[in-house]
């Protein structure tokens, strides 16, 4: 049932037309560009709310390019059903990628951001032809030991290039043009709303990601996704190279994984050796399953509460020492009774509101 | 030359002989019932001939092209498509999903998709998926999570699905179990509907014996791995030796 009635200006309003323009890629653009310019002012410089959140610009830029890391990673998870527990492989790789470019050849943030992405990209394609024979636990244990055997190597018998545990260190990031280096606040009104240069890059990267996503998700690749997620079988005897859209969802979440991996390093200059450590992998899944599998934004309000909670929350004296029993207790509640995460709360939330707004929906 | 020529196949699980010499020929536009009694080695011959399990010996020739050796979404793009007996659909994907997937593979093969197009913009795709909604009577439940169909509907779905394929050979696997009177009669109409109006080859594997002898066109008898008589139905319920390994003497 339809509640249409007049918004003012000639035009109706209706539930259904909203439920059309939200799936829209203009939409899409519209509301990533929004939130990423409007959320670092929100956190870190408006009245009130910044002094409640305690945001801080470090936290703002990490908070995104996380989010950026999660919501390639849902294609993989969420879409497709496969869990990798091996990420921080592609997200590490890609910084260590991005730092051997500033420090080989020539530090452009746009030269190291694109040498990231391709290297994660590239070492994906390799792993994936034995990787993705295995199902279930098993993809997931094994990405873990490839993941672990990259922390291994670099932090010793390749020291010599990754710094070992030292990390890398003594890298140049250049100007991005005409002198401006990324650290440079923007003028005027962008920067008091979203400071520097780089948090710029990040946002620009961050909206290009989410309307990439969106449209993967719209295209005959997101649907033979979700049908390799709900059955394999039928799949395959419908005539799907199942294999090969598996190898798609793959390469893909990993090319983002390296687009983060790879901003990290142009912001901080340096790469260390954690990055490989398991806790990465682990990080971005329970990012995304706080959030929401199945959903576009949901990772990015999971990067969120993820990394508030920990960047935040222990200042605060009271809930600092329970943030990790806080966060147990949530991805359990998550896992056993909302798998729509955070976002699914959202969406039922205002579904109730529309439903008691007399849309029956 | 018959469509589908199933030659000399045997199948081992060591040491086990699950087909032993199986020749099975089906010609374009028939409906060929596969019978036996459990344990016979159907679901082992449907399994060999879709590419499941790779046979021990022998040669499945379709169209003049040989099927040993090639990976099942292959042989299902060469036109042979299938339905299982237990649903096997799509849950969480609504109705319209389920066929759009097979419709999209179909017209499009696994090769020439675009991961940065709309995929509402296929008209065919669309088209076909529709068409087929409409012949199977889910077009109202269109929009509806698979997983919320009743058991009747879910079996429909499932056999909308295997059509999306656009198959010209058509394995169905046993699709009226479970199923009331009612449901059943409406699947019997649709496999004889898909055979006249469509001229989908079938083969179809089925228990229920007053099925098989009102629509098959040949009727082919396994034992113990082996064919041990073929024939029109009314020749098969004459054959001593189907009589005795698997009709006990039920039909008259």
């Amino acid at each position: 049932m339809s509640t249409d009635f007049d918004v003012g200006d000639g035009t109706t309003f209706s539930w259904e037309r909203w439920d059309r323009l939200k799936e829209s890629e203009l939409f899409v653009l519209a509301a990533a560009t929004g939130f990423v310019v409007l959320f670092p002012w929100l956190f870190v410089r408006a009245p009130v709310v910044s002094d409640l959140l305690l945001g801080y610009g470090t936290l703002a830029k990490s908070i995104i390019i996380w989010s950026i890391f999660a919501v390639g990673f849902n294609l993989l998870l969420g879409e497709t059903g496969l869990l990798s527990f091996g990420h921080a492989a592609f997200w590490g790789l890609a910084g260590y990628g991005a730092g051997w470019v500033a420090i080989y050849s020539y530090g452009h943030p746009l030269l190291m951001i694109l040498a990231g992405v391709v290297l994660a990209a590239a070492f994906a394609a390799v792993v994936a032809p034995v990787l993705l024979r295995l199902h279930t636990v098993y993809f997931a244990i094994v990405s873990l030991a490839f993941a672990q055997t990259l922390f291994w190597l670099s932090r010793e018998p390749f020291n010599q290039w990754t710094g070992g545990e030292n990390g890398l260190t003594r890298m140049e990031v250049e100007p991005l043009f005409g002198g401006v280096s990324v650290s440079e606040p923007l003028p005027g009104v962008l920067g008091t709303l979203m400071g520097s240069w780089m948090y710029l890059l990040i946002a620009v990267s961050f909206v290009l990601t989410i309307v990439a996503v969106h449209r993967i998700k719209k295209s005959p690749y997101g649907l033979m996704f979700k049908a390799i997620r709900e059955n394999e079988t039928r799949s395959t005897f419908i005539g799907m190279n199942v294999w090969r859209y598996k190898f798609a969802a793959f390469v893909m979440s990993a090319t983002v994984a390296g687009l983060a991996g790879a901003l990290l390093t142009v912001d901080t200059a340096f790469v260390g050796i954690r990055r490989l450590w398991w806790s990465a992998s682990g990080d971005v899944v329970v990012m995304t399953v706080i959030g929401g599998l199945r959903t576009l934004f949901g990772p990015v309000a999971g990067a969120f509460v993820y990394k508030w909670f920990g960047g935040v929350s222990d200042g605060i004296p009271q809930i600092g020492q329970f943030w990790l029993m806080t966060l147990a207790v949530v991805f359990a509640a998550i896992v056993w009774r909302y798998p729509d995460g955070i976002w699914g709360l959202f969406t039922r939330i205002g579904g109730l509101l529309r439903s008691l707004g007399g849309d029956r929906t | 030359m018959s469509l589908l020529t199933v030659e000399d196949v045997t199948m081992e699980f060591g040491g086990l002989l699950a087909l032993e010499s199986v020749d099975v020929a089906i010609e374009q536009g028939e409906l060929v019932s596969l019978i036996g009694p459990n344990g016979a080695g159907k679901s082992t011959l449907i399994n060999v001939i879709t590419g499941m399990l790779e046979p021990s010996e022998g040669s499945i020739r379709y169209a003049g092209e040989e099927l040993v050796g090639m990976t099942p979404h292959e042989i299902v793009q060469l036109g042979i498509g299938r339905s299982f007996q237990t649903a096997e659909i799509f849950p969480e994907l609504t109705v319209k999903e389920n066929v759009n997937v097979a419709s999209l593979l179909s017209e499009h093969g696994s090769f020439s998709l675009n991961f940065l197009r709309r995929r509402d913009g296929y008209q065919a795709v669309k088209d076909r998926t529709r068409d087929i909604l409409e012949t199977l009577g889910l077009d109202d439940e269109a929009e509806l999570p698979a997983k919320s169909l009743p058991y009747g509907d879910t079996r429909r779905l499932e056999v909308a699905v295997g059509m999306a394929t656009d198959p010209e050979l058509m394995f169905m696997d046993e699709p009226t179990a479970g199923m009331s009177p009612g449901e059943t009669e409406m699947t019997t109409d649709l496999i004889e509907r898909m055979r006249d109006e469509w001229g989908i080859t079938i083969l179809l594997v089925e228990h229920d014996m007053d099925i098989v002898f009102d629509i098959s066109d040949r009727i082919v008898t396994l034992h113990q791995g082996s064919v041990i008589a073929r024939g029109t139905p009314s020749e098969i319920s004459a054959d001593p030796s189907v009589r005795s390994a698997y009709l006990g003497g039920e039909v008259s």
